[in-house]
This record gives C-alpha cells, sequence and structure tokens, in this order.
C-alpha cells in the first residue's frame, strides 16, 4: 500500500520530465566534446529550480542540523541508512551477477546489524567487507543499456532516462517502506536528505566556486561519476586515449 | 638458513622439528619477499607512486603544522603543488582542440589565469584541514605511457574519498596531468564548461571570466 504511494509519486515526476522531454527543442546538442544534453531547455530550467530549493530550504536546514549534530552523529547516521540500503544494493549485485559481492552485501548487513547497533556503526568495513554502491540504474548499464539524455529531475535532482527510471524498481527493492507507514517512509527519508545534505555543505559550496559554469560542471560530474560506478572504475580505452592527447596541438604550440 | 635450521634442529625432533623449521622456512620466505617489494619500492624513488607519495606527506605536513598561519601554509602548498603539477599539460588538455586556436600569449594568459583559478578555490581547504591523510592503494601504466595512482583519502569525520592521479614523464620527472574525484576527472569536467564557453563565445571571454572569478574569490591577506 505504502510502497504503491511512494512509487506512484516517482513514477508522476518521472512522466512530468518525460513530458518535459517531448515539449523541448529536438537537436540542441554539439557533438564533439560537450555532454550531449538535447533538453537543456528543460533541464536548465529544473536546475535553477532545485538550486534554489536547496539554497532556501534545505541548506538552512542543513546548516543548524551540522551545527546540532556532532560528526560522529552524523556519520553514525549515514550508517544507518546506508545499512537500510542493503537490499537494493544485494540484488543490484546478484542482478549483475557479481555474487561475490553480493555475499558480501550479506555479511555487511548482519555484522553492521548485530556488531554495529542496527546499523549506527560499521564495523564491517573494518573487517574488509566493503560497501558497494548499486542501483538499478547501474544493472541497467552494466547489460548495455545506454543512459539515454541527460534529464535533472525536480527535488531528486541531476539523473538520466536509465537512471531516473531506476528509482521505481530501487524503490520496490528498499523493502522497509513495505513494513513500515507511509509518515514513517517519508520521514526517514527527509532525515536521511537533511542528515547527508549536512555533511556535504562545505563540498558542494567549493563545486560551486571553482565551476566557470556550474550547470555545465554538475552535468559533466554526473555523466562521468554513473559511467565510472558502471564501469566500475575503468574509463573505457577510446575515450580516456581522447581525453589526454595533446598531439595534436604539438607543432603549434612548440 | 641451513644453519639456523640445523641450530632448531639440535633442540627438537621428530615431526614437531619438521614443523618447526616449516614455519622458519615460511615466515624467513615472508621477510625475504617484503624485503624485495621494500627494494622494489626504493629503486622506484622517483616514479609515480613515490611522486604522489612525497608530494601527499609534504602537503599533509605543512597542514598539519599548527605554527603556521593560513597564508604561510598556502604560499607552501603551492610551491610543492606548482612544483609536480604541469599546468601547461592540463591546460592544452582542458582546451583540446581550442587550445591551437588561442595565440600564444592567449596560452600563456589561460595557464596563469586556470593555475591561480585552481589554488584560489583550493586552497580555501587550508583553514578546514582535520587530520585527513592519503594512502596509495595501487598504481597502473596506461596504454600511452602515463601511469595512474590510486589513493584513498581517509577522513576521520567523514567518509573515505578516492582520488587518481594521472602522471606523465615530462623533462622534470613525472608530473600529474589530471585528478580524478571519485571517477570524475577534473580535465574533463573543466573541459566541458570551456567547451561551451568557447563555441558560444572565444578564448578572450573565457580568459576575462576566469580572471574575474579570481580576483573575487582570491583568499583575504591578512
Amino acid at each position: 500500500m505504502t510502497i504503491m504511494r511512494r512509487s506512484r509519486a516517482q513514477l508522476l515526476a518521472f512522466v512530468f520530465a518525460l513530458l518535459g522531454l517531448a515539449c523541448a527543442p529536438a537537436g540542441a546538442a554539439d557533438g564533439d566534446q560537450a555532454d550531449a544534453d538535447p533538453i537543456e531547455g528543460f533541464n536548465r530550467g529544473m536546475f535553477w529550480f532545485n538550486d534554489h530549493v536547496d539554497t532556501y530550504v534545505l541548506v538552512p536546514v542543513a546548516t543548524v542540523w551540522d551545527k546540532v549534530m556532532p560528526n560522529r552523529v552524523q556519520r553514525s547516521i549515514g550508517n544507518f541508512f546506508d545499512n537500510l540500503r542493503f537490499p537494493i544494493v544485494t540484488i543490484n549485485n546478484l542482478l549483475q551477477a557479481k555474487f561475490k559481492s553480493a555475499g558480501s552485501d550479506v555479511g555487511r548487513f548482519l555484522v553492521n546489524t548485530t556488531v554495529g547497533v542496527a546499523g549506527f556503526f560499521d564495523p564491517a568495513s573494518d573487517w574488509g567487507l566493503e560497501k558497494h554502491n548499486e542501483d538499478f540504474g547501474q544493472t541497467l548499464g552494466y547489460w548495455g543499456v545506454p543512459p539515454g539524455p541527460y534529464l535533472v529531475l525536480p527535488i531528486l535532482g541531476p539523473s538520466d532516462v536509465r537512471d531516473g527510471a531506476g528509482l521505481v524498481p530501487d524503490g520496490f527493492m528498499a523493502v522497509y517502506p513495505w513494513f513500515v507507514g507511509f509518515v514513517y517512509t517519508i520521514s526517514a527519508r527527509a532525515v536521511d536528505v537533511v542528515n547527508t545534505r549536512s555533511m556535504y555543505l562545505k563540498q558542494v559550496e567549493e563545486a560551486k566556486a571553482a565551476s566557470i559554469d556550474y550547470y555545465s560542471a554538475v552535468r559533466n560530474a554526473y555523466i562521468q561519476r554513473r559511467k565510472s560506478l558502471v564501469n566500475d572504475g575503468v574509463i573505457p580505452k577510446e575515450e580516456s586515449e581522447d581525453l589526454y592527447n595533446v598531439n595534436v596541438d604539438k607543432e603549434i604550440v612548440e | 638458513m641451513d644453519k639456523q635450521r640445523a641450530r632448531c634442529g639440535s633442540e627438537q625432533t621428530g615431526r614437531r622439528h619438521r614443523k618447526r623449521s616449516y614455519y622458519l622456512f615460511l615466515s624467513i620466505t615472508v621477510l625475504l619477499c617484503i624485503g624485495s617489494v621494500r627494494s622494489v619500492y626504493a629503486a622506484a624513488s622517483d616514479g609515480p607512486a613515490a611522486v604522489v607519495q612525497q608530494t601527499a606527506d609534504a602537503v599533509v605536513a605543512v597542514l598539519a603544522n599548527k605554527s603556521l598561519a593560513s597564508d604561510q601554509k598556502r604560499a607552501q602548498i603551492e610551491q610543492i603543488v606548482y612544483a609536480h603539477f604541469d599546468f601547461t599539460t592540463l591546460s592544452k588538455l582542458v582546451l583540446a582542440r581550442h587550445w591551437k586556436e588561442l595565440s600564444p600569449e592567449q596560452q600563456h594568459d589561460f595557464v596563469e589565469e586556470f593555475k591561480r583559478h585552481l589554488s584560489v578555490t583550493y586552497g580555501r581547504n587550508v583553514e578546514t584541514y582535520n587530520n585527513e591523510h592519503a594512502v596509495i592503494t595501487g598504481d597502473r601504466e596506461e596504454s600511452n605511457g602515463d601511469w595512474t595512482v590510486k589513493t584513498k583519502i581517509i577522513r576521520p569525520s567523514a567518509a573515505d574519498v578516492l582520488v587518481d592521479y594521472r602522471l606523465r614523464k615530462q623533462d622534470g620527472g613525472w608530473q600529474v596531468i589530471d585528478v580524478i574525484i571519485e571517477g570524475v576527472s577534473l580535465v574533463a569536467n573543466f573541459r566541458s564548461q570551456f567547451q561551451e564557453i568557447l563555441t558560444s563565445s572565444n578564448a578572450d571571454h573565457l580568459i576575462k571570466l576566469l580572471r574575474e572569478k579570481n580576483a573575487k574569490g582570491e583568499p583575504l591577506k591578512s
């Protein structure tokens, strides 16, 4: 019941985004080295909206949270929600036939839920059971599904068509919303979001200061990060050859 | 080793003796292996991994030095980083095919402003240093002869961060030409941003943008 409502909200958000996709002018992509972004107009609008929600709602709350909560507590709350993601990570590892990783995820969950006091601590990492980052978008990518156009989702932020669609099955895999009420699920989600944001206050500020064009900086970071996660950290050879080649310019410079 | 085994044998007999000498053999082998690994590292004391380790150690030493003011720290770190980063190659990679469209003066200005930009932005971290340190987790040779050195930044109050450095052999030894944070390459990220500006505008405009940003973000001198 609750999961239905939850995923329906996500689905609505997704359809809404696709609607924007259909309305956007086609053929804005530059080819060459710029990241493809056929619905840049829609995305920039949504990015502007999200950035305002972030600046005027989320950041003030997260700043207070950061002041009140000791670092250790913030980290523990982060651990707790990471531990809750256990079914999503494990199922997606299974779906990618990464059985060894899935086995280690089960071990992590058992250790951190018991020894780690309901997941607030992470002794499993110290015991060599490392944390994995997996979701359904990555599973699709693993089996060769391309990301499709870059897509900024309302509130949820940077995504692409593949990863955005992946949020729906991930919502079903989360398991805990099946057992607790809708209000609890939403509250937990809110605490998770505020707590996570409170640990990245400085980083986001720095990213804004470091970028010349913040929108394309975030878009590129999202695309690179997801590609790296899908490939488990390996950059495809052709791309790396293009990225690190200065030979074309040699005769002009020296 | 035979001598040691013999000495061992005079005290012990039978199966226990064999077992004991086996353990001795094993531990000596392990020690020998560790020794040879050490010497491999020692032989490559100016190799890419050593360069990254020395640079990271030097930077952490400055950051952790409580007797230095923020400005002094920033100046010292700048010196260390400038010696090990190749900003000209970095700039060429970031501008890609646009690099050759720039005049030599523009190229020079761009390198200087871009360097300044990175220094101003990341120099702020000096104030918020919180006992972070870096450990090398591996390295590999790339198909074009570059090396990638993988590191992990250990942060006592937050999650670890994976940072890879790509190094190229230049006249002055191995130099960093890209930093990849959690899979996001700095070169690729700036390339995509500058690409937009250079296709819709020109190099002078880009250099002006950088200059303005640097002037605004310049850390206050006290």
